[in-house]
């Protein structure tokens, strides 16, 4: 399985930030701060608009490493996500990641990666650790 | 690198990994030594000390870890 992966390995995904998708997303995790759901709140703190929750690119890479690895048998061990600018409803957001460590002694597969906008601003940076299960 | 600046680096991995700024390890500890060092945990220990040590274990040596000394002299025949 872990032949599967090598360094360097890259993989690119975009995702729409629809309504609907944050819609989902605040009924799912009940998550309805004023900075999320208020355009007037948001525009008070400094922002164009009402911004989408941040957690909503964990979604994206929960989806990214269950779902688009060359091999299911994947489980996420660790995840870091630092946020470097704000997604607003209607983005269309990048996601580009890359195999930067393989470690075959305990089966683990180490990504880093980051999401831009469609204006090629970085939205946010972080490194993901995977387990191989077998 | 000597076995004591092995096992300070080792030291410096398990901190960062258990994030316990204060963890003090000793070389006859094993995982039922320190409450967060579970499984998943010990998989995360083994690829930091990996990438900051420099060097590449086998999954079957780490099988035979009795305590974290025993990793350290793994170390030791690596460096």
């Amino acid at each position: 399985m872990i032949e599967n992966f090598q360094l360097g390995d890259l993989f690119e995904y975009k995702f729409n930030i629809t309504q609907e998708v944050v819609d989902k997303f605040v009924s799912l995790s009940n998550d309805k701060n004023p900075l999320h759901i208020d355009d007037e709140f948001a525009k008070e703190k400094g922002f164009k608009s009402k911004v989408v929750q941040g957690n909503l690119q964990n979604c994206f890479i929960s989806y990214f490493i269950g779902m688009c690895l060359p091999s299911k048998h994947v489980m996420i061990l660790s995840q870091t996500i630092n946020y470097k600018n704000p997604v607003f409803i209607d983005d269309n957001i990048h996601l580009t990641s890359k195999i930067i460590g393989i470690f075959s002694s305990v089966g683990v597969i180490e990504f880093k990666y980051k999401f831009k906008n469609q204006s090629d601003q970085i939205i946010s940076t972080g490194k993901i650790n995977i387990k191989l299960i077998t | 690198m000597n076995r004591t600046e092995i096992f300070d680096k080792v030291q410096e991995v398990f901190r960062e990994v258990l994030e316990d700024e204060e963890l003090i390890i000793k070389e006859e500890y094993n995982a039922s030594d320190i409450d967060e060092w579970d499984s998943l945990t010990h998989i995360l220990l083994v690829v930091e000390t990996e990438k900051k040590l420099g060097v590449k274990f086998l999954s079957s040596e780490i099988a035979n870890w009795k305590d974290i000394g025993a990793m350290i002299s793994a170390i030791q025949t690596k460096i």
